[in-house]
C-alpha cells in the first residue's frame, strides 16, 4: 500500500477489470482478490435464465447458478467489496446457444455439454464485448485454470492447481487471441484456500456450497426438462434392442432419456448387467449391451478449435468428458475432423462430450465426439 | 512457466490503494432526479430535532403532543402548498400506495353501491405502474378497463379520450407528466371532461412536486397522489389528496389514523420532512426556470455534439403551449441516441461518474425495453437506445457541460465499437 502523498503523484491509470461473479465463492474471491491487488473491478452478473417462468424454486436455486438468490450474492459481494456491479440480460442469447442445442442433442442421440457453449457464447464472447464497451483491459472469471506462456513463448491456458477443480476442459473453445486479456485470479489455489480467503474477508458466500449439475435444470432432471420444453411429436417412442443381435427388449418413451454407459432406469431384466452402448436417433433405437461392448479406441472429433500447435504423432493426453483423468492417445488430421487413436480402449465415449487435448498440463484446444469406433 | 500471478505482481507495485473517484459521493454528478432527489438542506439540519419526537403521535401522553404537532404543521403547511383543506389529506407510505388508495378505494367504493353504475376505468398509456398494475388487477375482478394513447411527440389523444368517457365511467387516472419523458398532461381540462358524465378524476401528480406549481383546486381533480422523496424529502411517505365529500374506503385496516383513512403509526420522521421542504415552495418558481435554462442547454449541447440523436417528443413544445402550462417538466429530457445500448451506455456514465437511467428505476434490471416509450410508438430499437437525464434544484451548468462532454465521447467510443463488431462479424 502506497501512501497518501505517494499517491497523488502516480500518473499510471490503474488496469481495468470487468469481473464475471456467478454469486458462487469462486467468482467471489476472484473479484475480491483483484480489489486487493489495486485493479479497477467492475462486477458484472449474466442474467441468463427468467426464474420466474420456469421452476427453479428457492430451495432448489441455492447453490446453482441461474437462481435470482444468486444474482443478490453476487450483488452483496460486490457491495461489500464497494465495486459497481451490472446486472447483464443474456437470457435470449443463453436460451439460442445454450438451451435449443442442449435439447437438440439429446433429441439426436447425443449428451451435450451446454457450459461450453455458455463460456464460448456468454463468458468468452458477450463478456469480452462488454468488456471492450467499457473500456476493461482485462476480463476476469472464478475458473479453476491458469493464464501462462507457452515453451513456444505464446499465450496458454494451463491446468489449474487444485486438479481435482480444474475446469480447463470448459474452456477449449476459446479464441487463443483473447487469451492476454484473461485473469483468473483463483486458478493458482485449492479450493479449500479459496473458502478460506472468503471467510477472512467476511464474504457471506464462503460456506455456499458448491454448484452440482447445470444450473438451469432442477431436480426434475434433463428428461422431464427437455419433455416440457418441445413440442411432443419430437419425442419419438422406440424399441430398446440388445447389443449386437438385434433382440428386441423392450420399448422406450424417447431416446433423449438416454445417455452412453447408463445402466439405471431401464427397467428391463436380463441375466447381465446392461448399459446402453449405443443410440440410433434415425430409428429412435437405444441399443444395451454388456460392459465390453462399452469399450472403444478411436474417436472422430468434429469441430476443432486450436489454442496452440502440435507435432504429427506426438502423444498427448486427452480427456473425453469432465471427470475423466485423460488417456494417451495420436491425433491425425483427416479432412476437417480429426481422428484420435487411443493408447487403450475408452469406456463410454459419447457422442456429444468433448475431447478436449492436452500437453502435460497446457490446454491444446480439443472438439466435438461425433462418432467412436469399437474395436 | 510464468503464471498469471507473475503479471498481477507486476501491476501491484504501480498502484495506489485510492479508490477510484467515480466511487467517492462527492465527486458523483447526480442527473437522476426523477428517480429520487438527495434530501433537502434543511431536512438533513432538522432530521435529528424530529428524532427526539420519537412518541406516538396517538398516544394521550405528553410524548404523544410533540410528533403530533409535527405531524399537524407539515400537514398544514402541505395543505397550503398544494392549495386544499389539510383533512383533505391522506398520508400514505409514497407514491404508489396512493396511487392504489385512489383507484382501489375508488373501485370499492363503487362495488359497495347496489347496483353499481360505474365500472368503467380511463387511463392513459404511459402510467405508472401503480396505475397500470393496479388497474390491471381491478379488470381481472371485473373492472372495464382502457387506456388513453399517447403519441411519439407525448400527446394524449383527446378525441379517443371524449369518445370513452360515459355515464359509466368511474374514475379517470391521468399522471400530471410522464416520469420518462416529462410530457405534461392536460389534468385540467381532462378533469372537467370527466366530471361531465359525472365520473371522478384521479391524478398522479408524483412527477408534479418540485418540478411545477401545484395546485388540486386549479387542476379541478378528485384525488391527487404525491410522494416525498420526488421532493426533497424522504423515503417512505406520500399522501394522496382526497377532496372533500369524497369517501373511500381505507385499504390497510386498522387503528383510527388518518381518519379512519389509513392505518398504522404514522412515518412522523419523513413526513416532517415533507412539510419542511414545502417551506422551500417560494423559490420553486427560481428554481423551475434556473433547471428549465439547463434543459435547454443541455439539450441544445446534446444535438450539436452527438449525430444521430434525437430528443423524445421534443416537437411537441408549441403544441401545447396555450393550454397555459408547461408542455414538458422543466427538468427531464429522454434522448434517442442510435446505435448505442442505453444499458451499456449508463454502465459506463455511471464508472465515469454520472448518474442517470435509461427509463424508470423501478424497472431496473428489467431487459424489455421501456413500455412507456414503446407505447409511444417508439420502436423496440428506439426504446433500447434511449436515455433518460432528469436535473434537480442543484445541478449546475458546469455539471451539465462536464455530463455533455463525457456523454459525446462514451457514444463516439461505443459506436466506434459496434462497427468493429459488425467488421468482425462480417469478415
Amino acid at each position: 500500500m502506497l501512501s497518501e502523498s505517494k499517491t497523488s503523484t502516480t500518473t499510471a491509470k490503474k488496469p481495468r477489470v470487468l469481473v464475471a461473479m456467478s454469486g458462487g465463492v469462486d467468482s467471489a474471491v476472484a473479484a475480491a482478490l483483484l480489489v486487493e491487488q489495486g485493479y479497477d473491478v467492475i462486477g458484472v452478473t449474466m442474467q441468463v435464465w427468467d426464474y420466474s417462468s420456469n421452476s427453479c424454486d428457492i430451495q432448489e436455486g441455492n447453490g446453482t447458478c441461474c437462481s435470482s438468490i444468486d444474482v443478490d450474492d453476487a450483488r452483496a459481494v460486490a457491495d461489500k467489496l464497494n465495486i459497481p456491479f451490472y446486472v447483464i440480460n443474456c437470457e435470449a442469447k443463453f436460451q439460442a446457444y445454450v438451451i435449443d442445442d442442449f435439447i437438440s442433442s439429446y433429441l439426436e442421440g447425443r449428451t451435450p455439454i451446454p457450459c461450453v457453449n455458455c463460456n464460448t457464447y456468454l463468458k468468452f464472447d458477450h463478456l469480452i464485448q462488454k468488456m471492450q464497451e467499457l473500456e476493461c483491459d482485462y476480463l476476469a472469471t472464478g475458473h479453476y485454470a491458469q493464464v501462462t506462456t507457452s515453451p513456444t513463448g505464446r499465450p496458454a491456458i494451463q491446468t489449474s492447481k487444485d486438479d481435482g477443480k480444474d475446469q480447463t476442459y470448459f474452456l477449449f473453445t476459446l479464441n487463443p487471441k483473447i487469451i492476454p486479456q484473461l485473469l483468473f485470479p483463483i486458478g493458482n489455489m485449492e479450493k479449500s484456500q479459496v473458502r478460506k480467503i472468503a471467510e477472512s474477508k467476511g464474504l457471506d458466500v464462503a460456506k455456499k456450497k458448491d454448484s452440482t449439475g447445470l444450473c438451469f435444470i432442477g431436480k426434475e432432471g434433463h428428461a422431464q426438462f427437455i419433455s416440457k420444453h418441445v413440442a411432443p411429436e419430437l419425442l419419438n417412442p422406440g424399441e430398446v434392442k440388445l447389443y449386437p443381435s438385434g433382440e428386441v427388449l423392450g420399448t422406450h418413451q424417447g431416446i433423449h432419456q438416454f445417455t452412453y454407459g447408463q445402466r439405471k432406469g431401464m427397467g428391463i431384466a436380463h441375466n447381465e448387467p446392461l448399459y446402453v452402448v449405443k443410440l440410433d436417433p434415425r430409428n429412435h433405437v437405444v441399443w444395451l449391451g454388456e460392459e465390453k461392448h462399452l469399450f472403444a479406441q478411436k474417436l472422430v472429433l468434429k469441430n476443432p478449435n486450436w489454442l496452440d500447435e502440435m507435432i504429427s504423432g506426438e502423444p498427448l493426453r486427452i480427456k473425453i468428458r469432465y471427470h475423466h483423468r485423460g488417456a494417451q492417445a495420436i491425433l491425425k488430421p483427416v479432412g476437417d475432423r480429426w481422428h484420435v487413436y487411443f493408447d487403450e480402449p475408452q469406456r463410454a465415449i459419447t457422442p456429444g462430450q468433448a475431447a478436449v487435448v492436452y500437453r502435460s498440463s497446457q490446454l491444446l484446444g480439443g472438439g466435438w465426439i461425433e462418432s467412436l469406433e469399437k474395436k | 512457466m510464468p503464471t498469471s500471478e507473475d503479471k498481477n505482481e507486476k501491476i501491484l507495485g504501480l498502484l495506489s490503494s485510492e479508490p477510484q473517484p467515480y466511487l467517492s459521493p462527492n465527486k458523483r454528478v447526480y442527473l437522476d432526479h426523477n428517480a429520487t432527489t438527495p434530501p433537502d438542506s434543511s431536512v438533513r439540519e432538522n432530521i435529528l430535532a424530529w428524532l427526539e419526537q420519537w412518541g406516538n403521535p396517538s398516544s394521550i401522553h405528553w410524548q404523544g403532543r410533540g410528533p403530533k404537532s409535527l405531524m399537524r404543521d407539515s400537514r398544514k403547511k402541505i395543505a397550503q402548498g398544494i392549495n386544499c383543506n389539510p383533512l383533505e389529506l391522506v398520508f400514505t407510505s409514497g407514491g404508489s400506495e396512493a396511487n392504489n388508495l385512489a383507484l382501489k378505494g375508488v373501485y370499492l367504493h363503487h362495488q359497495e353501491q347496489s347496483p353499481c353504475l360505474r365500472n368503467h376505468y380511463l387511463f392513459s398509456a404511459v402510467e405508472h405502474p401503480s396505475v397500470k398494475k393496479t388497474l390491471e388487477q381491478l379488470a381481472q375482478r371485473g373492472a372495464q378497463v382502457e387506456s388513453i394513447p399517447v403519441n411519439r411527440q407525448g400527446q394524449i389523444d383527446l378525441d379517443f379520450y371524449a369518445k370513452k368517457l360515459t355515464e359509466k365511467t368511474a374514475l379517470v387516472s391521468i399522471m400530471y407528466a410522464n416520469n420518462e419523458t416529462g410530457h405534461i398532461f392536460p389534468i385540467a381540462k381532462m378533469a372537467k371532461m370527466a366530471h361531465k358524465v359525472g365520473a371522478l378524476f384521479h391524478c398522479d401528480g408524483v412527477q408534479a412536486l418540485g418540478k411545477a406549481l401545484v395546485d388540486v383546486r386549479n387542476w379541478q381533480v378528485d384525488l391527487a397522489s404525491f410522494s416525498g422523496h420526488k421532493f426533497y424529502a424522504l423515503k417512505g411517505c406520500g399522501m394522496l389528496y382526497v377532496r372533500q365529500g369524497l369517501n373511500i374506503p381505507s385499504l390497510i385496516s386498522g387503528g383510527g389514523q388518518e381518519r379512519y383513512r389509513r392505518a398504522g403509526t404514522e412515518n412522523v420522521l419523513a413526513i416532517a420532512s415533507l412539510g419542511e421542504v414545502f417551506n422551500k415552495l417560494k423559490d420553486l418558481p427560481g428554481a423551475i426556470a434556473r433547471m428549465e435554462e439547463l434543459r435547454r442547454h443541455l439539450e441544445s449541447q446534446m444535438l450539436q455534439s452527438i449525430p444521430d440523436i434525437e430528443i423524445t417528443g421534443k416537437a411537441a413544445n408549441s403544441k401545447l403551449g396555450d393550454e397555459n402550462i408547461l408542455p414538458r417538466l422543466p427538468n427531464t429530457t429522454s434522448a434517442i441516441i442510435r446505435g448505442v445500448d442505453g444499458e451499456t451506455l449508463l454502465m459506463n456514465l455511471d464508472i465515469s461518474g454520472f448518474s442517470v437511467s435509461t427509463g424508470a428505476a423501478c424497472s431496473s434490471g428489467n431487459p424489455e425495453p421501456s413500455p412507456v416509450l414503446l407505447a409511444m410508438g417508439l420502436t423496440r430499437q428506439e426504446a433500447q437506445n434511449s436515455l433518460r437525464v432528469s436535473l434537480g434544484w442543484s445541478t449546475t451548468r458546469e455539471q451539465i457541460d462536464h455530463f455533455v462532454e463525457v456523454l459525446t465521447n462514451v457514444v463516439q467510443r461505443l459506436r466506434a465499437c459496434s462497427n468493429m463488431l459488425r467488421q468482425n462479424e462480417s469478415e
